[in-house]
């Protein structure tokens, strides 16, 4: 498979001078298109600000960041947003559906930044619900919705624009064990069918339902390659 | 993103908290309602004003003592008052002019058996009722000998008569004036009010016996009289007429520096500029206080926006996440704002437009609200949601969206 995700000696620094703090230093790392991987590591390891890079919310202060062959370490705020749009879908652990809209007026949200015409906005944002198992629900508000309910809208959101790279942040770590379970197996089915999946999360549980673990700690990779069985033993590393 | 789709979503997000979307459009609402109905007033008075000059006709001139220094002042500086036989000379003398009156009017008490009026008394002479267009309903109006004689008769305006006869018969009694008996000849026809001063409700009689019985003084150079009008003999003869009666004055009054002119002549057109003038810096003040609370109105749509902002950063982060660019957000929250204070400026032109029909019934000006007003005051309420938008909007549209994410 080609490499989707190739992350070439990428540092991110804030602030300068003493307070200078090294959130990630000198990582490299690669993530194949069709991989699903899982980024762990203690709190302040810098796998969220990996995960913001990876996504293309955030800048590395040096290194290049090739994504689907190109390198957009350094590109603007609109250039980003536009590869976002399109090769990228998010989930966040805390849903971040817009209150106002329905079900299908979320789902539809990237694609009216995408400039999709109305009627397939519709079309497909149906569909992608329907594949979450949410075909019924089409017109709820999210306050009508359960939790796990409103996660797999997210889903649906994060995949109508078919991505290449479905980005979860912590997506169980507001789900109880029975909907985790669920969650989980939507990005099982949606990574069989093709999509780079990577997500953080600090549950070994969650995580050895992936195929691949990635370690952080101290804003380095420790292990790049690490298989989900052994993520008690990444544990007892730290 | 098309603007299409940015309407259809700021319509969403407002109509989701219509409570504080009213309030915040109230303060367009009542800024917008204000200046359409001021701007009104003030229209209706500037057009109750220019009715009632051009009902004066456009053939007259007004000789008024005074000059223009003088009038600048606030007439403090005594100036030489006109006289009857300015009149007369100038009727005599001036090919341009058809007719000439003189008027001077004092206060006086009229009494009918035990009903009594306070009203003007006016002295003038027989071209009165040419000069100034109006008809008699019953008998006559003064005439050369009762100016000649200074006889005691008296021309009553309409409803001063009906206040003192009722459904009596006014021609033929004697009534007082200051205790003076005057016989009624004529009663005119209700004129309605004529520059501020009410014909109806005076008493007209010959200006000698006005002099003499009434007043009781003179200047050293005859009559005084308040002022003199004149008809020219047409629209053309106006200048001629202007010119001929300056000059005569002139002669009359021993002036060489026409700086040193005490008398004024005004026309209509003269009026009319200058009552225009007075109007059009009312209706500018009217309006100018109302656009404050326009100006208020758009603060509050920048206050509440803000706070929206503040509020909205996880929705702005989301929509930043999933690729909203700088502008689709910027573009999202100036339409917001200008929704807001267009819908507040249209419900408020529709509020003004009642408020002037209100005006109308409680004023005797008929106020309307011109079509220029309402589209200008749209477009004002329309830009300072473009212009109060701008700051909220732009703040939004530099939400970082991790931090914008993370913020709960």
């Amino acid at each position: 498979m080609p490499t989707l995700i190739n992350l070439s000696h990428i540092s991110k620094l804030y602030g300068s001078g003493n307070t200078e703090v090294k959130a990630l230093w000198d990582v490299s790392l690669t993530i194949d298109q069709g991989d699903y991987c899982s980024i762990m590591g203690p709190s302040g390891s810098g796998k969220s600000t990996a995960m913001n890079v990876i996504g293309c919310l955030d800048r590395p202060t040096e290194g290049h960041y090739f994504f689907d062959g190109q390198d957009v370490a350094q590109l603007d705020d609109d250039t980003l947003a536009a590869i976002r749009n399109r090769k990228i879908g998010f989930v966040f652990q805390q849903f971040h559906l817009l209150p106002q809209l329905s079900a299908l007026d979320n789902v539809a949200l990237p694609m009216v930044y995408g400039g999709v015409a109305a009627a397939e906005r519709r079309e497909r944002a149906a569909a992608a619900l329907q594949r979450v198992g949410l075909g019924n629900r089409l017109m709820n508000k999210p306050s009508q919705l359960s939790g796990g309910q409103q996660q797999r809208v997210a889903i649906a959101r994060a995949i109508v624009n078919r991505p290449l790279l479905l980005l979860a942040d912590e997506p169980t770590g507001a789900l109880d064990t029975t909907t985790t379970e669920e969650v989980m197996a939507i990005f099982a089915e949606l990574n069989q069918g093709g999509i780079t999946v990577v997500m953080v999360t600090h549950e070994p549980a969650v995580a050895r339902l992936t195929e691949r673990v990635v370690w952080f700690r101290d804003g380095e990779v420790i292990h790049a390659h690490m298989s989900p069985s052994d993520v008690s033993y990444g544990a007892l590393v730290e | 993103m098309d603007f299409r789709e940015s309407l259809t979503m700021a319509v969403k997000t407002l109509t989701a908290s219509k409570l504080r979307s009213s309030l915040t459009m109230l303060g367009i609402i009542i800024g917008n309602a204000s200046v359409i109905s001021m701007v009104g007033l003030g229209e209706g008075g500037r057009r109750y004003i220019n009715e009632q000059l051009q009902s004066l006709g456009p053939n007259i001139l007004f000789i008024v003592p005074g000059n223009r220094e003088t009038r600048r002042l606030g007439g403090l500086e005594l100036a030489r008052n006109l006289v009857l036989a300015d009149a007369e000379a100038i009727a005599e003398q001036v090919p341009s002019v058809i007719d000439v009156a003189a008027e001077n009017t004092t206060p006086g008490l009229i009494s009918f058996f035990n009903r009594n009026a306070n009203a003007s008394v006016i002295g003038t002479n027989p071209a009165f009722i040419t000069v100034r267009n109006f008809t008699m309903d019953q008998g006559r109006f003064i005439s050369d000998l009762d100016l000649q004689r200074t006889s005691a008769v008296a021309v009553l305006g309409n409803s001063l008569a009906e206040r003192l006869f009722e459904d009596q018969v006014a021609l033929g009694q004697s009534l007082r004036i200051n205790n003076i008996a005057f016989e009624v000849v004529g009663v005119l026809e209700l004129q309605g009010s004529n520059l501020g001063v009410n014909y109806d409700d005076a008493v007209i009689i010959p200006i000698t016996t006005q002099a003499s019985r009434i007043v009781g003084r003179t200047s050293p150079y005859g009559i005084e009289v308040s002022f003199i009008s004149a008809t020219a003999r047409n629209a053309d003869s106006m200048q001629t007429a202007e010119f001929q009666i300056t000059n005569l004055l002139r002669l009359r009054h021993g002036i060489v520096d026409p700086d040193e002119d005490d008398f004024f002549i005004q026309n209509q057109d003269t009026l009319l500029s200058i009552a225009d003038t007075i109007t059009s810096a009312l209706t500018l003040m009217l309006a100018a206080i109302a656009s404050i609370s326009l100006l208020v109105g758009g603060i509050g749509i920048m206050n509440i926006m803000l706070v929206s902002v503040r509020e909205r950063t996880q929705e702005i982060g989301l929509r930043k996440a999933v690729g909203a660019s700088r502008n689709d957000i910027l573009i999202q929250f100036l339409i917001e704002a200008i929704i807001l204070s267009a819908a507040g400026g249209a419900i408020g032109t529709l509020l003004g437009i009642s408020g002037i029909g209100l005006l109308s019934l409680l004023t005797p000006f008929e106020a309307s609200a011109s079509v220029s007003v309402i589209v200008i005051a749209v477009g004002i309420s329309g830009s300072i949601g473009l212009f109060f938008g701008v700051i909220p909007a732009r703040q939004a549209a530099k939400l970082d969206p991790i931090v914008a994410l993370r913020s709960i």
